[in-house]
């Protein structure tokens, strides 16, 4: 009997962690004493990994040259948004001292619900040199889904939402909310949206039309507003369901589904959070060369993506060291070239050293999707996180499962 | 004497060590934190979340999703693999199909969930035959199959799956316990091929099955790829509903996945338990 007791002992000891050292804090080192730290460690990085363009520019080109530049290998993980959450909440519960992270990448309903649970480290953007060349004063980019970023994420890239339509099909796709409404009556079980970030984003865009537009739904959540605009979208969304892909019965669990629906014809429009995204797409030969991306007028969500440390990462130095590159105006420009990543800077063009702001400038223009300038007249800021939490909620339950 | 008695248990309580207590672990930590016990946020003692998931319909409908699902699943691939083997077991301990037959076995289910996508979607290949033969004017006028809210595609994906392995067993069954010869007697004895099929060939492959039936019945019930890639927005199953609570937007959503594992754990092992228990005894009673 002792045996099995002692097995059940060792098992325990085995779920159990020992304790390890605390995880260093490099805010009170200089940057010069950063870069020694971070010089030979590995910084353990997580991130959505959906994209082979992003996940080359990763693996070809970052990883590459912070190991040449500075020594440190980057080792990078898959896992978003929840995954990341669910990671660093389970080490907290575990008691763990140092986390298996030391960088990810974040957006808004991440950065909010990491906030919440008191697992992200900083502030230390500030302590970043090229944190100086980041457009700061951008309303876009200084505050993710209307919270300050202060210093607990570094701004990495901008994208804008855009509605992609087959130009073969559609001739001249709609612009404002009842046109949409139109148009999808006249064309049943050609559009639909997903019910994560990408449909839930171009939801909001909608309250916000519904609003009044522009800053209307801006600040802190408000329920009243909330109350009296989404019930206005649900019966939209009523009137238009019986005309939506499978009769508006079922929506495509995610973006890349509702892609592939897109590209083999069963779909006329497919919605993108990167407005890049077109012209790589039809570039690699998954969307018909016919594919066009757009933004109505009613306007579509701007915003950021940022990179994040864990409280625990063990390695903050060199998670700051990889961060600093991020933001370099190397690794910007080469992110923004079309055949790259086609993602959009953080930087403000011009703080940057003389030499660089040509080489931005000069950069190839998309051929499928308007040019940012366009966009940007168009962009609407992103909510407070809990209207993203409750048209989630809410949709479910005022529309799937009616 | 002694000794052997004292293995005995060691062996009993490593098995359980090794597969009971990771589960008992597991269902009690989900508890913990499914009434406010464990895990970050708001602590203290609630039954809210217990009373939201058992009140709502959202569980109920799920779990008899997953019930229908894997039911059919079994049903037709039982059906399937029963008819491949009685008429015509040879084929599969010989030639060509005794080979081919485990080829489907090695596709992940992942690959056979896209598999069934492109066959059966909108715009998939059978869409595309029916259009070419006339019998669909475009992807509006074929059957929605799949992401539908009787499961059509995630049946078809599992049947796919199951049959193989239900023509496997079977057939090494079928020679295990010499069902052939049984036949033959059953045949001198004036029993038609259908006679002997339904009296002595499927009635015996089914009882010494049965475990592994049930066992697979619980793998049906409980999948995730097959489903999320196939399956409707709602009715989703227990896995896909799970995942969804823990996963997305409002972390005060996750305890309530807990209590979707805790229940459906419950469900499960309950349902286990009392099935191989009442087999066991009508065996030993028989």
């Amino acid at each position: 009997m002792h045996r099995i007791l002692l097995l059940a002992l060792v098992f325990l000891a085995a779920c159990t962690n020992a304790p390890q050292q605390p995880a260093s804090d490099a805010t009170a080192l200089t940057w010069e004493q950063v870069l020694q730290q971070a010089q030979g460690s590995t910084v353990h990085l997580m991130m959505w990994q959906g994209d082979p363009l992003i996940n080359a520019y990763m693996q070809r080109y970052v990883a590459p040259a912070v190991k040449e530049q500075f020594g440190i290998s980057l080792e990078i993980a898959s896992g978003q948004g929840n995954a990341i959450v669910q990671t660093l909440m389970t080490e907290m519960e575990a008691g763990k001292t140092t986390s298996e992270l030391d960088l990810m990448w974040i957006n808004g309903e991440t950065f909010y619900q990491l906030r919440q649970v008191d697992a992200l480290f900083g502030p230390w953007t500030d302590r970043l040199p090229n944190a100086q060349l980041i457009d700061f004063q951008n309303p876009f980019i200084n505050t993710d889904f209307q919270q300050p970023v202060d210093g607990y994420e570094c701004p990495w890239g901008n994208v804008q939402m855009t509605l992609i339509y087959n130009s073969e099909f559609v001739k001249d796709p709609p612009r404002r909310r009842e046109a949409l409404a139109a148009f999808v009556k006249a064309h049943p079980g050609k559009f639909t949206f997903d019910t994560q970030f990408t449909g839930l984003t171009f939801l909001k865009s909608l309250l916000i039309d519904i609003a009044g537009g522009g800053n209307a739904l801006d600040g802190a959540f408000d329920e009243k507003k909330y109350q009296q605009t989404s019930a206005q979208l649900w019966a939209y969304l009523r009137e238009i369901q019986p005309y939506l892909w499978k009769e508006g019965k079922t929506f495509p669990d995610s973006r890349a589904p509702m892609h592939q629906l897109f590209s083999n014809g069963e779909l006329w429009f497919s919605l993108t959070n990167n407005d890049n995204e077109v012209d790589s797409k039809v570039r690699q030969g998954l969307f018909p060369p016919t594919a066009r991306a757009y933004v109505p007028d009613f306007g579509s969500i701007q915003n950021s993506h940022y990179m994040g440390i864990p409280k625990l990462s063990g390695n903050k130095a060199g998670a700051a060291v990889v961060a600093n590159f991020l933001i370099s105006p190397e690794a910007q420009l080469e992110k923004q070239k079309q055949e790259v990543w086609g993602d959009g800077t953080v930087l403000d063009l011009d703080k940057l050293p003389a030499e660089w702001k040509p080489k931005f400038e000069s950069l190839a223009a998309r051929q499928y999707a308007p040019p940012r300038s366009e966009l940007q007249k168009l962009a609407l800021r992103e909510l407070a996180p809990e209207y993203m939490i409750r048209l989630a909620k809410d949709f479910r339950e005022q529309i799937i499962e009616q | 004497m002694v000794g052997r008695f004292n293995s005995k248990y060691a062996s009993l309580g490593l098995f359980l060590a090794l597969t009971g207590l990771p589960l008992v672990l597991g269902i009690g930590y989900s508890l913990l934190h499914s009434t406010g016990l464990a895990g970050i946020g708001p602590k203290g003692f609630t039954p809210a979340h217990w009373g939201e998931v058992l009140t709502g319909s959202e569980f109920w409908r799920s779990l008899g999703f997953s019930f229908w699902v894997a039911a059919c699943s079994i049903g037709l691939a039982l059906g399937l693999a029963l008819a491949a083997v009685v008429r015509g077991q040879e084929r599969w301990q010989r030639g060509i199909l005794s080979w081919l037959i485990y080829l489907p076995l090695a596709l992940p289910a992942m690959v056979v969930a896209f598999l069934v996508f492109q066959t059966l979607s909108g715009a998939g290949l059978a869409s595309r035959l029916a259009f070419r033969l006339g019998l669909t004017g475009g992807i509006e006028g074929f059957p929605n199959w799949v992401n539908d809210p009787w499961g059509v595609g995630i049946i078809a994906a599992h049947v796919l799956m199951a049959t193989p392995f239900f023509i496997i067993l079977f057939s090494n069954l079928y020679q295990s316990e010499r069902l052939g010869e049984y036949a033959q007697l059953a045949a001198t004895l004036g029993a038609t091929a259908r006679q002997s099929a339904r009296r002595v060939i499927v009635p015996v492959l089914l009882r010494q099955s049965f475990p592994t039936l049930v066992l697979y019945f619980i793998f049906v019930m409980g999948s995730y790829e097959i489903p999320l890639l196939l399956g409707s927005q709602s009715p989703q199953m227990v896995s896909v509903l799970t995942i969804r609570k823990l996963q997305r937007f409002d972390l005060a959503d996750m305890p309530q996945a807990y209590v979707v594992g805790v229940l459906y754990s419950v469900f499960v092992v309950g349902a286990v338990v009392l099935l191989l228990r009442s087999k066991t005894e009508k065996t030993t009673t028989a």
